[in-house]
């Protein structure tokens, strides 16, 4: 089993833990759950789920003895003369804070030595190298069990909010274990919080046939996005990417653009065929797109891209640096340096650096996914900066800032700027990044698709103009959609003959238009690698 | 409260605090207003706010910011 | 009775869906063999274009077979008609529907599956879309609506594919290579998939039904045979009763010189490497007394044809512009 999509998740695991699922008590339903995680994990990545046990079982274990030391501190401080109090409570936080870094430095450290140890002994050699030094750091390579990078977040976000005292430490090992390896979230995602999924795991709600065809019908959705499009562009962007000096700017361009359709629908058909997953259980995992491309700045689009992930760094990494002491005191002081406009947005881009370096790194280990994360840090720090500015500007010029056409344009101004940091993420190496968008800006011409030429290397007319009417139509669904439209409970709403035929139609596009079989690479699934 | 309103108002002079209930679930303020809330009212309040109180509906409304303070001087 | 109503609706459900694309399929299978009709492999579905029962052997294999085994050189030797069903990187599934697409309209007597596609893994993806798509082809031609979309559901009138050299194809490249380690004796034993294992078992029930003798044979290539693989087909030949003949570990008899017979170091033979395996198949070929000779059958008289054409075509070194 590679991805969701393979027939031994559609066609085997999946049917046959939700047949199983209908059909036993509630009190079993839960271990049907668990078992199909660590089925789908151990037929993914084999004997390596002891790295998910050993973090289930570390987490549970640190939980609660950060739990034992809160209530000790609190029994304490109910003894203890009011003087006293803020000596307690700090020497608690601090004993507190030693758990948090223990379990950062096992699980952070963990994921480091595993994914990144290559990367950073590599650059060491390189270091080593220019200082004219041997280069003797050996350079292991690990295989990395699946959803990695994805349960150890969600590890760490359940201590922290412990920490926090948002939620209680929990007791049962059980509900832990299916809340971090709960199979649909298994291979990108999303990100849930404890407080979201943990309690709804547990209870393993009684399946409906509402949520079983609103599941099903998701699913679908999720596979027609990734076969039909993602799928479809693949051997295009494998040609471009791969030998871009044989192609002119616009060539590359073109390449960027399809790769950023790519992306998004392998990435959110994925999370589709996820959230579709667990819905037919009756469990809503949270949403992790909200219509990207409908974007009027860079910090919008992250805040509807991946919004996980966004949070995940808002909360643990944003607010953890500028909410620090020291952050505190320079914010204050800058403020009345700079003025309220200019001083928060100096501090502040301390911790949005820091956010952007860890997403940049989270995608990977290599300098094109760093430069990644830092070309979306200066965006975002550059549109901070100018947005009075801007607004300066449209006011004296009487631009209507809400007018229809002024949304287009930024909106693809978004675009463009999204489709260039694609680009670097999906280069060879930094340096093939650049050469590409260098190659953009010297050797632009249209020819290559005034004469069709384009279509020679994996794609050809017919693929595009599909690909396009797909995205008119996502687009329109998109629209409907930002006018709160719920799609998939329409279809539901329908009377029977009119759903079975709008579920033949869906087949039978999928079996018509996927791009499956001789001549078609399907792409592996992108964010599983991250 | 008063003074509450005045600086908010100061460092959004476009947003209506008195009566905006969706502050942040209506996107109206972004990251960087809230390090400058959480900056000027810390100062202005003298009381520390943890991130743990950092969440979306203590923000949402100058009312619920307010209850927020209240209840951290009484906290000491 | 809580339960029977939805496995009715779901049986229903799936029994409708079967139907249309079962209809599907009838619009999307090409109705001939060529490119234009929307066939795939058409050099190895060429043999759809051969008139009925005319072929006395067939061979599927992936590259390895189609390199080193020339039909118009046996014609040209024995007068025996074969055609190779090879295709680049074969999957044993598709070597068993290309079978059963020859036995339709052909009658061989023998069948040559060359042995490297044994130890192809089959991604599991391929296995049940091989097996589906044998019941509903919309699943292997699904991608004609682009030539539907541009010329309509009508093809152009009922023309057929034939392949010039039979299936064949010509290279006359030389890369030779010095072999090290190549059949080197061992007792170990390389493991066969186990689901192509079971194919090579449904391919020997299907040779059976239709009458036909299997022969798997080993073609000559330093990088991809070894006495590993040898031993692991030797054991499934004999467990399954078929023969087995094997190239590599009889050089003397085939003589092929790894310094002028390759034209990829040692992976694929060229035309002369083909021309020793040609001339070993067709002394075997007439061993087994199952054939007899057609070169003065005047309804095969094409085959002297097109032997000249191909003859012309290896002097005129059109082989060595591949």
């Amino acid at each position: 089993m590679s991805s969701y999509f393979s027939p031994q998740y559609l066609a085997l695991l999946l049917p046959a833990s939700v047949c199983l699922y209908a059909i036993t008590p509630q009190k079993a339903r839960r271990v049907i759950l668990l078992l199909a995680s660590y089925l789908f994990f151990w037929a993914v990545s084999g004997s390596l789920i002891v790295f998910l046990l050993f973090s289930t079982l570390s987490i549970h274990h640190l939980g609660l003895w950060l739990d034992m030391l809160q209530q000790n501190s609190k029994r304490e401080l109910a003894q203890a003369e009011p003087d006293q109090k803020k000596a307690l409570k700090a020497k608690a936080k601090k004993q507190q804070r030693g758990i948090i870094l223990l379990a950062v430095v096992i699980h952070i450290g963990l994921l480091l030595t595993l994914k990144y140890s290559h990367f950073f002994l590599t650059n060491g050699n390189s270091l080593l190298r220019f200082l004219h030094l041997p280069a003797i750091l050996p350079v292991p390579t690990y295989l990395l069990p699946i959803g990695i990078s994805f349960y150890t977040l969600q590890s760490v976000s359940y201590l922290i909010d412990v920490y926090r005292g948002k939620i209680q430490a929990d007791k049962n090992l059980f509900r832990l274990a299916l809340f971090l390896g709960f199979f649909p979230q298994m291979m990108e995602g999303p990100i849930c919080r404890y407080e979201q999924t943990a309690q709804r795991l547990w209870e393993a709600p009684k399946m409906t046939w509402n949520n079983f065809f609103l599941g099903g019908q998701r699913i679908l959705w999720g596979i027609i996005k990734k076969m039909v499009v993602a799928d479809r562009l693949n051997m295009f962007i494998l040609n471009v990417f791969s030998g871009y000096d044989q192609y002119n700017g616009s060539v590359i361009a073109l390449a960027a653009v399809c790769y950023t359709i790519q992306l998004y629908m392998d990435f959110s058909g994925t999370i589709d065929v996820a959230l579709g997953s667990a819905q037919l259980f009756g469990v809503a995992l949270p949403e992790n797109f909200q219509r990207p491309f409908f974007s009027r700045t860079i910090s919008e689009f992250w805040q509807r891209w991946h919004i996980t992930l966004g949070t995940w760094f808002k909360d643990y990494i944003f607010y953890l640096v500028s909410m620090s002491k020291p952050m505190k005191n320079l914010t204050s002081k800058a403020r009345k340096r700079f003025g309220p406009r200019y001083g928060p947005i100096l501090t502040s881009s301390v911790a949005l650096l820091c956010v952007w370096l860890c997403n940049g790194l989270w995608h990977g280990s290599a300098w094109n996914y760093i430069f990644f994360g830092l070309y979306h840090f200066a965006l975002i720090f550059t549109g901070n900066l100018i947005q009075p500015i801007v607004i300066q500007v449209t006011e004296r010029l009487h631009i209507d800032r809400n007018h229809l056409a002024y949304r287009i344009l930024q909106t693809m101004k978004t675009t463009i700027l999204v489709c260039i940091g694609e680009l670097f993420f999906r280069a060879e190496g930094l340096r093939n990044g650049l050469k590409m968008a260098w190659r953009m800006v010297t050797d632009w011409s249209f020819a290559p698709i005034t004469t069709g030429n384009v279509f020679a290397h994996g794609m050809d007319g017919p693929d595009l103009i599909l690909v396009a009417v797909f995205l008119v139509v996502l687009f329109f669904v998109g629209l409907a959609q930002e006018r709160g439209v719920r799609l998939g409970e329409r279809i539901m709403a329908k009377p029977w003959p009119i759903r079975i035929a709008v579920y033949y139609a869906a087949i039978c596009f999928l079996v018509i238009f996927g791009a499956y079989g001789i001549g078609y690479i399907p792409v592996d699934p992108i964010y599983a690698g991250f | 409260m008063e003074r509450l309103l005045e600086l908010l108002e100061e460092i959004r002079p476009d947003l209506d605090f008195e009566n905006c209930e969706n502050l942040i679930d209506g996107h109206h303020l972004n990251s960087l207003d809230i390090i400058s809330i959480v900056a000027e009212v810390e100062d202005a309040f003298d009381v520390t706010i943890p991130t743990v109180e950092v969440i979306p509906h203590n923000f949402n409304s100058a009312r619920n910011l307010w209850d927020l303070i209240v209840r951290l001087q009484e906290e000491g | 009775m809580k339960i029977i109503k939805p496995i009715l609706g779901f049986t229903a459900f799936a029994l409708g869906l079967l139907i249309i694309l079962a209809g599907l399929s009838y619009l999307f299978v090409p109705r001939t063999n060529t490119q234009a009709a929307g066939m795939e492999e058409i050099i190895a579905n060429g043999i759809q274009g051969e008139p009925a029962n005319s072929i006395d052997v067939v061979v599927v294999g992936d590259s390895e077979s189609y390199a080193s085994i020339s039909p118009l050189l046996i014609w040209k030797d024995t007068g025996y008609t074969s055609y190779v069903c090879g295709s680049g990187r074969q999957y044993l599934s598709y070597s068993k529907t290309l079978l059963e697409r020859a036995f339709e309209n052909q009658s061989p007597k023998l069948v040559i599956l060359e042995t490297l596609c044994i130890y192809r893994p089959i991604p599991s993806k391929t296995i049940v879309m091989d097996e589906v798509s044998r019941y509903l082809p919309i699943l292997r031609y699904h991608d004609r609506w682009k030539y539907i979309a541009q010329h309509g559901w009508s093809t152009s009138g009922g023309e057929v594919y034939t392949s010039p050299y039979k299936g064949h194809r010509l290279n006359s490249k030389v890369s030779g290579v010095e072999p090290s380690n190549y059949m080197k004796e061992t007792s170990n034993i390389a493991e066969i998939p186990v689901y192509n294992r079971i194919l090579v078992e449904q391919i020997q029930e299907m040779c059976q039904e239709h009458g036909a003798k299997l022969l798997l044979l080993s073609t000559p290539s330093t990088v991809n045979w070894n006495y590993q693989r040898h031993n692991g087909v030797s054991a499934l030949a004999q467990e399954l009763g078929i023969e087995y003949i094997d190239l590599n570990t009889i050089p003397d008899q085939v003589g092929i010189d790894w310094s002028t017979d390759t034209y990829d170091r040692g992976d694929h033979l060229n035309h002369s490497g083909c021309v020793k395996v040609s001339q070993f198949l067709s002394n075997y070929l007439e061993g087994t007394k199952l054939f007899s000779d057609r070169r003065n059958d005047s309804q095969y008289a094409n085959w002297n044809t097109l032997l000249q054409n191909y003859e012309t075509d290896v002097s005129s070194g059109k082989g060595d512009q591949r």
